[in-house]
């Protein structure tokens, strides 16, 4: 388990991070969200041990993080940390090696890697002949050549198309049914929706937000109506509760202060003949990040 | 964590050798050396004829002086420009200089024109198609006037055996008692042929060198992030100390080929049948350099050779911490090439110092440089052969560089360690300053 205890760093006066406490639990895909600047870098950099002077305790199974245990952590950066004058095979031997995994076993993992997400034919290829995407499938795959049992992917999916998108997807989940703790951020919400039961976001860095995501929606209270048909706009926003009405091309968004609301604007919209969807949801990541953080995070 | 040391320094060797420019650059350098070793060989190969002796024809109007100059310069020539021995080929001729000129195998001759007035005055005219150069024109001086006087005593009646001892050259015996103190002249020259291409010279390449490979090599791990993955598994001072080990045994590998590359030269020398080496560096020099190194003193520097290659390799250590750390402070290559700036000037200053040591004999401003870290792997070897160092302060030399090693790497982690991890110009210099006074040694 990684566990990070009242966690506070400083850079001369400006505080980067103030006591930050949470835990990944082995399995879990864990969320660190903030804006830019919120902290999240640092944070990531005091787990894997690239800072060191701070306050408070980080733990991976009960152990300080140095350079007997960072083998077992695999990092995905947010901007490429590959070198670019070397070919895949060569990247991921100097990687793999640093982590003292054997040669055999780094290519090995390798071929399977490569087979996996569709880039077996770019092995002898040099870094800076990749395209973007491409170069992300590369350091995707050097993070996770040796089976971390801590796997830090800061925007693992920058660069990608949903096909690829949905190809890590797929191998991030695999990994966590595996037993590894993954910490994940990213500035689409709807991954980490996807992903993270559990989820910290940072402002200023401080936790504004922490816990399970089911919690932290419930006790967001507010609700979003998701309803499809000819209804009257004006009277549903005349209704007390109701904070906004939104068109889209698809639907009408009603965002409601709370479940009491809901039956209001269900006697409302029953007014009306043609009703294709009525549904009540929960507001999205998205949503209640914007109302902690004061700034949408999906920029 | 000694494993991932050692992973990282062959690494970086690897990277530094498996380029194709590295046998581009070996190829070259090899051969460059090999014709500059050759190019007597290689000039006379393409033909020409060097050893064309100069035409002088004497138009002896006074009809008594011909055999006196040609015994003048025969003198000349054995005895005080010894070079250029035989260089000269002397012809008595009633032909006016115009006609002798004027036929083509003469071109290039010169004409003496001897006349006599009426009190027996030896008048010279000398005629030639295009400039004779100051040089030559000294020799002819000298022989003419010698030519002159000689005539003079002869006909002044002197008794024979007399004027043989007038006219016999003067013999001088030089006997220097301190062989370290040679001329200036010859202190200079001495260090432009000798200590010049075998010390200072490869010591400046490869040190430039050295540089600019570590520089490049923390710039582009820096500069990709690839730092960050890098650093999350091996600590800085594992990382920085990779660096330093593999460049300086790429260095000494490179110093070793340039050796070979010598060899080779020398051998291709011998077995073409090149002329004798002394011909590349000049018969003065060679003489010289055989004087000296046949003297006790000579003989002395040649032991101490051990000791000059282990300054030499200590300041190449230091050159690459040095080299780390800037290179670790700069966000991008262009920073690091004008930072990297003042470390070549060191070493021109350096230089300067060596060749001023010949002309300013026991200065105590330039031997206390040769204690200063970086000028001392220049200077004290040059002083050291011009004898104006001795082996104790040669060994304080090396010792003042083991102590600056021990600092530089000390403190200079420190700020590496900052210094790879920080992407911004921005305080720079109060993160570096921050850093110099964090207890953190790892």
């Amino acid at each position: 388990m990684l566990k990070l205890e009242h966690v506070t760093k400083y850079y001369g006066n400006f505080k980067a991070v103030d006591d930050l406490s949470f835990e990944v639990k082995p399995g879990e895909i864990f969320g660190l969200l903030g804006v830019n600047g919120a902290g999240k870098t640092t944070t990531f950099r005091m787990i894997i041990g690239l800072l060191d002077n701070f306050e408070g305790k980080i733990t991976l199974n009960g152990k300080k993080i140095d350079y007997n245990i960072t083998d077992k952590i695999g990092f995905l950066t947010e901007e490429r940390s590959l070198l670019t004058k070397f070919t895949v095979k060569e990247q991921c031997l100097f990687y793999g090696r640093l982590k003292n995994m054997p040669e055999e076993e780094i290519l090995k993992k390798l071929d399977y890697l490569l087979e996996r997400f569709g880039v077996p034919e770019y092995k002898d290829k040099k870094i800076k002949e990749l395209s973007k995407g491409n170069q992300q499938k590369i350091q995707f795959i050097t993070a996770v050549l040796n089976d971390p049992e801590l796997l830090i992917l800061d925007e693992p999916f920058s660069g990608l198309d949903p096909i690829n998108v949905e190809l890590f997807k797929e191998y991030i989940v695999e990994l966590s049914k595996k037993g590894s703790m993954i910490i994940f951020s990213s500035h689409r919400m709807e991954h980490v929706e996807l992903f993270c039961k559990n989820l910290v976001v940072l402002k200023d860095g401080q936790a504004v937000l922490s816990g399970y995501l089911k919690d932290i929606k419930e006790k967001f209270r507010k609700k979003n109506i998701i309803i499809n048909g000819d209804v009257d706009i004006e009277s549903i926003r005349k209704i007390k509760g109701v904070n906004e009405v939104e068109e889209n091309a698809l639907d009408i968004i009603v965002r409601i202060d709370n479940q009491d609301v809901a039956p209001k604007v269900f006697k409302e919209v029953s007014k009306s003949k043609n009703i294709i969807k009525y549904a009540l949801e929960e507001p999205t990541l998205n949503e209640i990040f914007v109302a902690k953080v004061g700034e949408s995070y999906e920029k | 964590m000694k494993n991932k040391l050692l992973f990282l320094t062959k690494e970086s060797f690897k990277r530094k050798v498996k380029t194709k420019w590295f046998f581009v650059v070996n190829i070259i350098l090899a051969l460059v050396i090999t014709c500059v070793l050759n190019i007597d060989s290689i000039i006379n190969f393409f033909g020409g004829d060097f050893n064309e002796k100069q035409k002088i024809f004497v138009i002896d109007n006074s009809n008594k002086t011909y055999e006196t100059v040609k015994k003048e310069f025969e003198e000349y020539t054995s005895l005080i420009d010894k070079n250029d021995e035989n260089d000269f080929e002397i012809t008595k001729t009633d032909k006016s200089y115009k006609k002798i000129l004027e036929e083509d195998k003469n071109k290039n001759a010169w004409v003496i024109v001897i006349n006599s007035d009426k009190d027996n005055v030896l008048s010279y005219k000398l005629v030639s198609e295009s400039f004779i150069d100051t040089t030559d024109y000294q020799k002819l001086y000298t022989v003419l006037n010698n030519t002159k006087q000689s005539i003079a005593m002869s006909e002044t009646k002197i008794n024979p055996n007399d004027l043989a001892k007038i006219t016999v050259p003067v013999t001088i015996e030089r006997e220097i008692l301190d062989e370290t103190k040679k001329g200036e002249e010859e202190m200079t020259q001495m260090i432009m042929t000798v200590v010049f291409p075998s010390i200072i010279l490869p010591f400046f390449i490869l040190s430039i060198l050295l540089v600019q490979m570590i520089g490049a090599e923390v710039n582009d791990e820096k500069t990709t992030r690839g730092m960050e993955i890098i650093i999350s598994n091996v600590s800085p001072r594992t990382h920085f100390m990779s660096k330093m080990i593999a460049s300086n045994a790429f260095i000494i590998l490179q110093g070793i080929l340039l050796i070979v590359y010598v060899a080779i030269g020398f051998l291709i020398r011998g077995v073409t049948g090149g002329s004798d080496v002394s011909s590349l560096l000049g018969n003065d020099i060679w003489t010289m350099l055989k004087d000296f190194l046949a003297s006790d003193v000579g003989s002395n520097v040649i032991s101490l050779i051990p000791l000059v290659l282990l300054l030499m390799v200590i300041t190449f250590i230091a050159y690459s911490l040095l080299a780390g750390v800037l290179a670790s402070m700069t966000t991008n290559i262009e920073d690091f090439q004008q930072i990297q700036t003042p470390l070549m000037i060191i070493s021109l200053i350096a230089y300067y110092l060596a060749i001023m040591a010949g002309m300013f004999d026991g200065s105590l401003f330039i031997k206390i440089f040769a204690f200063v870290p970086f000028i001392s792997a220049i200077l004290a070897p040059s002083l050291l052969v011009l004898g104006q160092m001795t082996l104790i302060e040669f060994v304080i030399a090396i010792f003042i560089m083991i102590v600056f090693v021990f600092i530089l790497f000390k403190y200079g982690l420190k700020i590496y360690k900052v210094g790879i991890l920080n992407y911004s110009s921005k305080d720079l210099w109060k993160k570096m300053f921050k850093a110099l006074r964090s207890e953190d040694n790892n």
